[in-house]
């Protein structure tokens, strides 16, 4: 048994603070894979791991929320049940998903970035509604655009076919998630957090 | 029950994480360079005895990795779709159905290596390929997405459980959506701010001792597969 005899280089609490949130925004965006609701525009059920999305880019902002959705990717990988539908793994990153796993951490850090107007944080609770809905449609914009491109590159099809089998029936349920998340965002309950 | 790591004693769970992570990335690689049936099918025969050295069953891996692979066959299907008849070409299908299938055998490994590694391996494997600040805010933060995962799960459980038990299901969907979120972030927030303070008050160092990997005769194989399959892709 050997032992170390070293200095101990404390973490600051601003850098501790956000990284425990940004640490349980991956988990929440992770168990928000498994809650699905029936969608009442399309067959395919809501699940709400996109809004987890949005929600870190509002509320963390640009930096954190891309570290959060960068975190959510890396537990995913290493083997943490966290992708959609319980899944987990390598492979997740490099198959027909990858594409939408790797817009996350993009779309938090866009998203972030529109409704904070730049790298510093404001109140999002105070930003007008539409600012609030373009930066999420903004988000969708890139979260579909690669999530589709990721497709016809690792599924060797055209752009029609990704689209089809991989976005269509899935894009209705993000106006029901971005009206939401306006909702959430001005939530009474979350403005002392 | 999803795939999540299962303790045991099979040569794969002794190996150190980080040949595994390389086998991983190189079978990728592999597949993507050889997407002809030939390649394929050895890719298969070595995809299923890796999945098999870990004593997974294979059909338990199909079976929880169902939802994920109507997204890895659909395209493919769709593709094969015709205006008219035949309505469905086989030959415009066939290079989609062999890209889906290579995507399966990668998920297939990438389950083996999940099903045989402890995340506190997984962990010090990251802080091992990362460097300094970085290294140390990414494994700790995956040290604490494992931790939270099941407790914000059950946050979400219960609310859902609440608002079933007060008729809440018969809301909008959006009501719904926003009232399972804001419990589920109310509670998130506070824990991540507990958390915080505790790991303030526990000296959370830059410079924390972690497990010593150590890679042992029994990770040549495996480095020697992973060369041989990168060699091969490359040829």
């Amino acid at each position: 048994m050997s032992t170390e005899a070293g200095g101990v280089d404390l973490v600051g609490d601003e850098v501790a603070r956000n990284l425990a949130r940004a640490a349980v925004f991956a988990a929440l965006t992770g168990a928000f894979a498994y809650v699905s609701f029936p969608n009442p525009l399309s067959p395919a059920p809501i699940t709400l791991q996109v809004l987890g999305v949005f929600l870190a880019g509002i509320l963390l902002g640009p930096a954190w929320g891309a570290v959060s959705m960068a975190l959510y990717l890396l537990a995913g990988a290493i083997g943490v049940p966290v992708f959609a539908g319980g899944s987990a793994g390598f492979g997740a990153l490099v198959g027909s998903t990858a594409g939408y796993l790797w817009s996350y951490p993009i779309a938090a850090a866009l998203i972030g970035a529109l409704v904070h107007g730049g790298v510093s944080l404001r109140d999002a609770g105070e930003a007008s509604s539409v600012r609030l809905i373009g930066a999420m449609v903004a988000g969708v914009v890139v979260i579909y655009g690669l999530g589709v491109l990721g497709i016809t590159i690792v599924n060797d099809v055209g752009l029609v076919a990704a689209f089809v089998a991989g976005a269509a029936a899935f894009i209705p349920a993000e106006a029901l998630k971005i009206v939401a998340a306006v909702g959430i965002v001005r939530s009474e309950r979350l403005s002392a957090a | 029950m999803t795939l999540a790591y299962e303790p045991g004693e099979t040569v794969v769970h002794r190996l150190d994480p980080r040949s595994k992570l390389v086998v991983q990335i190189a079978f990728a690689v592999a597949a993507f360079v050889h997407t002809s049936p030939r390649g394929l099918a050895v890719l298969t025969v070595l995809g299923l005895s890796l999945l098999a050295a870990t004593r997974t069953s294979v059909g338990r891996t199909l079976w929880e990795l169902r939802f994920v692979l109507v997204l890895v066959s659909a395209p493919a299907f769709v593709e094969g779709l015709t205006w008219g008849a035949p309505w469905f070409s086989i030959a415009q299908a066939r290079g989609p159905a062999l890209a889906s299938y290579r995507v399966l055998l990668i998920l297939l490994v990438s389950a083996a290596y999940v099903v045989s590694t402890p995340v506190r391996d997984s962990e010090a494997a990251i802080r091992w390929a990362v460097p300094g600040k970085v290294g140390r805010l990414a494994s700790t933060g995956v040290a604490l997405v494992v931790r939270f995962l099941p407790v914000l799960q059950a946050d979400l459980a219960a609310i859902r459980r609440a608002m079933a038990a007060r008729l809440g299901t018969e809301r909008p969907v959006i009501d719904r959506i926003r009232i399972v979120a804001i419990g589920g972030l109310e509670r998130a927030f506070l824990r991540a701010d507990r958390l915080a303070l505790a790991m303030n008050a526990r000296c959370f160092a830059w410079n924390p001792t972690l497990p010593e990997l150590q890679c042992s005769w029994l990770d040549l194989p495996a480095l020697a597969l992973a060369a041989g399959l990168l060699f091969w892709a490359v040829l």
